[in-house]
């Protein structure tokens, strides 16, 4: 069984790897954005499926990210590579600055703290107008890239669930876990929680960032309101929890399912499918806590890594 | 001439709003022996233990683990000290495995650590369950798993906060006898158990709680025949 | 800066601090209502306030009903969905993990949210009523602010007086002491739990109705106080009911300050700093009171 999902996904990876020298513009595109979601939904998971603090906030990094990869590139004449790397920096700091006070306390205080900061790197970033453009955004002058930035959304995405395997596969990342799992005995017997939680949140921060630096190359403009826009966090929350929260695979499994569905048939009933969104987490959290993923992994009594 | 104790407690006070939970307590633990810690319920016995292990910050007082000041320090670096806890409603890790349990808490090389893993889980009869996930066990046996989880780290002082409730009466046989080995091997150990057998059979002094004051200090026989003792228990 | 500030000016600012600081608290109270009793932070509370607001918009348009009256309806409508929603939903992840809680109620407000969306658009609405100020001595008074003021005063006052003096609210009290012991004293936790559940509702859309007639009412509206209303029980410690009173207080004189040198909307940015800044400082509330 293991076995032949390793070699699943070693052939799944080479494919994807030979992707765009055969595939459309569109469907480039069309795989750049599910990598995006799958980085995404999957970074939520490390902080809130993993260790189990609930971050509602979490474009706020991604935001971050696009936006200090945007000034970098634009002003300062930096390669976008770079640029999506600092923005990964600029997110880690951000989350050291948040993190730091609010995860010394539980649960309710992270999450929102984490709802409240993306409304004010919203308005902070429209407020900077010199360094940011304000509400009128900016804009990249160079040309499309798309192939190298399926690649580099590809290898985000990859690198982040190899984050989430090592979190659940390797000793030292069993204790990140077992902040989730009860904090408490956790610090009585040894375990520096603050420190483990301020690593996953760092962690979960990252790629996000990068992501978002990535998003703003590809797409070329972004504006306060597309890149901090709340959607995008209940959009990461939605695929990691419908996939399967504090799973490797879940999130990967939510964000295909999700999004694919989205660009096939949602988009074009807005509202309705936000509701469905809504209705997706209230099924979940009661009913199937470990989501999709969860429900296969107890029928069919597969391993947790799968 | 006496070595200096492995822990002493001086003054602990502790308060939740009004109410005192610990009352200037002092106790002194001398290296190698067992000691039991009981008193009625909401004498303050978990939160002197809380107090010690750092998960509640005292008030007032003085706690030394050999010789150093501990009071004011986090609970993992209390435990990085050298003490190892166990709590009075069972707090293992459900959703990682027996095994893994086990295998978090440590640091250092890898195989070793997994190899005393195994032998601890033998030593327990969970063996066979070593993949199983923590939270499917049952009751006596998540008991057992804690008890052995805090083995892993090796510790000097080792706290129990009620450790034969539930566990059946054949394990808690081996359990007893786990325990009298700790202590033969140099370790020491501090009870709260509110079985009176099991605590009586154990330990070498007793202290007693009441009102978060300590009444008693003595020798099993003496604490049983104390009249202060007698009647936090059932005068009242 | 070469704004010269005068102290007519910050007389002016504490007054409107003081007139949007009870709206706050009044909100904030049905939050730390809801915390008290369930520990359950309800994130689809201002979600809830939206709806109010909603409320008191569409009685006013269509039926042209005084908006203050409209608190007659929007709060026991609001009510009822509230207790719709402890019934169905929230009643079954109170003593889960806080993770559930946080979770299934940040669903609900999406899909109330989004629901909103679809049933009202996105566009802006207002409620045309008491415009204007009237002056005394050197300070400007907002009609509509003092109005809202005084009602969302007596609202909180006489939500006090039900909690201190009622048989109902004293078993609420009890719940959020100690739902054991309350049980042992037969309170029926399940239906405190409603109950409390249902007022807290009220209360916040009696804060939507206030609010409807001085900012624009949009589907989106409320999740900023929600925000709000959890720092206002920050500040005044959680699980403290008279804090969350002075929270409320407090957070509107801090952002009225702020914005005598900043911009409204940076106002925002200095109540989420207020936030860190208590959270590093005094993790158990300006005030004291439980820590979680």
């Amino acid at each position: 069984m293991k076995r032949a999902f390793q070699v699943g996904l070693a052939v799944l990876l080479f494919g994807l790897a030979l992707y765009p020298t055969m595939a459309s513009g569109y469907g480039i595109r069309f795989m750049l954005q599910l990598f995006m979601w799958v980085a995404l939904a999957q970074s939520w998971n490390l902080i809130s499926g993993l260790t189990g603090y609930v971050s509602f906030g979490h474009v706020a990094f991604f935001g971050t990210g696009a936006y200090a990869a945007g000034i970098l590139v634009t002003t300062h004449g930096w390669h976008w590579v770079p640029a999506s790397l600092a923005g990964g920096v600029a997110a880690v700091i951000l989350a050291l600055l948040i993190g730091y006070p609010c995860l010394r306390l539980k649960g309710p205080y992270f999450a929102i703290s984490m709802l409240g900061l993306n409304e004010v790197m919203r308005v902070l970033v429209s407020y900077f107008e010199g360094l940011t453009g304000g509400g009128s955004g900016l804009s990249f002058p160079t040309q499309p890239a798309s192939v190298q930035i399926y690649y580099a959304m590809a290898l985000s995405a990859l690198a982040v669930t190899g984050a989430a395997y090592f979190i659940i596969t390797s000793r030292f990342g069993l204790k990140f876990m077992t902040i989730r799992e009860d904090e408490v005995a956790a610090e009585a017997m040894g375990i520096d929680t603050a420190r483990y939680k301020l690593g996953a949140f760092v962690l979960s921060a990252f790629v996000p960032g990068v992501v978002g630096g990535l998003f703003a190359r590809d797409t070329g403009y972004i504006e306060p309101i597309s890149v901090f826009a709340l959607i995008i966090t209940i959009t990461m929350i939605v695929m990691a929890l419908f996939g399967g929260k504090g799973t490797v695979w879940g999130p990967v499994l939510g964000a295909v399912t999700l999004f694919v569905l989205q660009e096939l048939v949602w988009a074009r009933f807005l509202f309705f499918y936000q509701i469905l969104f809504g209705a997706i987490i209230v099924v979940v959290v009661l009913l199937m806590p470990r989501g999709i993923l969860g429900v296969l992994q107890q029928r069919y009594h597969l391993p947790r890594t799968i | 001439m006496q070595t200096r104790p492995i822990l002493e407690v001086s003054g602990v006070t502790k308060r939740f709003g009004g109410v005192t939970a610990v009352n200037r307590c002092s106790l002194s633990l001398a290296r190698g022996k067992i000691y039991g810690l009981i008193g009625p319920n909401g004498s303050g016995k978990t939160t002197l233990f809380n107090c010690i292990t750092g998960l509640e910050r005292r008030d007032e007082g003085e706690v030394r683990f050999k010789g150093g000041r501990i009071d004011g320090l986090k609970p993992h670096q209390v435990a990085r000290r050298g003490i190892g806890r166990t709590f009075q409603i069972i707090r293992v890790f459900p959703e990682l495995t027996a095994l893994e349990n086990l295998l978090v808490v440590t640091q250092g090389p890898f195989e070793a650590a997994r190899r005393r893993a195994e032998e601890l889980l033998r030593f327990v009869t969970l063996d066979r369950l070593q993949n199983e996930y923590a939270g499917n066990l049952s009751y006596g046996q998540q008991k057992l798993l804690e008890f052995v989880r805090v083995l892993m780290t090796d510790p000097e002082l080792i706290l129990l906060d009620e450790p034969a409730a539930g566990v059946n009466p054949t394990l808690l046989n081996e359990l007893l006898a786990a325990i009298t080995g700790l202590r033969d091997q140099g370790k020491t150990i501090l009870i709260v158990e509110h079985d009176m057998k099991v605590v009586m059979g154990l330990s070498e002094t007793i202290f007693v709680l009441d009102y978060g004051e300590k009444i008693a200090e003595g020798p099993p026989g003496v604490i049983q025949a104390d009249a202060r003792v007698i009647e936090a228990y059932f005068g009242r | 800066m070469n704004v010269v500030i005068t102290p007519a000016m910050v007389g002016q600012v504490v007054i409107s601090g003081l007139l949007a600081g009870a709206l706050y608290s009044l909100v904030a109270l049905g939050l730390a209502l809801i915390f008290g009793v369930m520990r359950v932070i309800n994130i689809a509370h201002g979600t809830i306030l939206m709806l109010g607001a909603y409320t008191t918009f569409w009685s006013f348009h269509i039926l042209g009903l005084n908006p203050y009256l409209s608190l007659l309806v929007s709060m026991p409508l609001m009510f009822l969905l509230g207790v719709l929603l402890q019934r169905t939903f929230v009643r079954r992840v109170v003593d889960a993990p806080e993770l559930s809680s946080l979770l299934l109620t940040f669903g609900i407000s999406i899909a109330l949210v989004n629901m909103a969306q679809l049933a009202f658009t996105s566009d802006l609405r207002s409620v045309e009523f008491l415009t204007g100020a009237f002056l005394l001595g050197p300070f400007a008074f907002s009609k509509s602010r003092v109005i809202s003021f005084a009602f969302a005063v007596t609202l909180s006052l006489f939500a006090f007086w039900f909690l201190q003096r009622t048989k109902l609210g004293k078993a609420i009290r009890a719940t959020s002491q100690s739902r054991e012991v309350a049980m042992v004293c037969g309170i029926n936790v399940q239906r405190i739990h409603l109950y409390s559940f249902g007022i807290a509702s009220a209360l916040s859309a009696a804060g939507g109705s206030l609010v409807a007639v001085m900012v624009a009412i949009q589907p989106e509206m409320g999740q900023v106080y929600t925000f709000k209303s959890f720092l206002v029980i920050v500040l005044g410690g959680a699980g403290n009911y008279p804090g969350a009173l002075l929270g409320g207080m407090l957070l509107g004189l801090v952002e009225q300050l702020s914005s005598l040198f900043l911009t409204t909307q940076v106002s925002e940015a200095v109540a989420y700093l207020l936030l860190v800044l208590v959270l590093l400082l005094r993790p158990t509330g300006l005030l004291g009171g439980r820590s979680t």
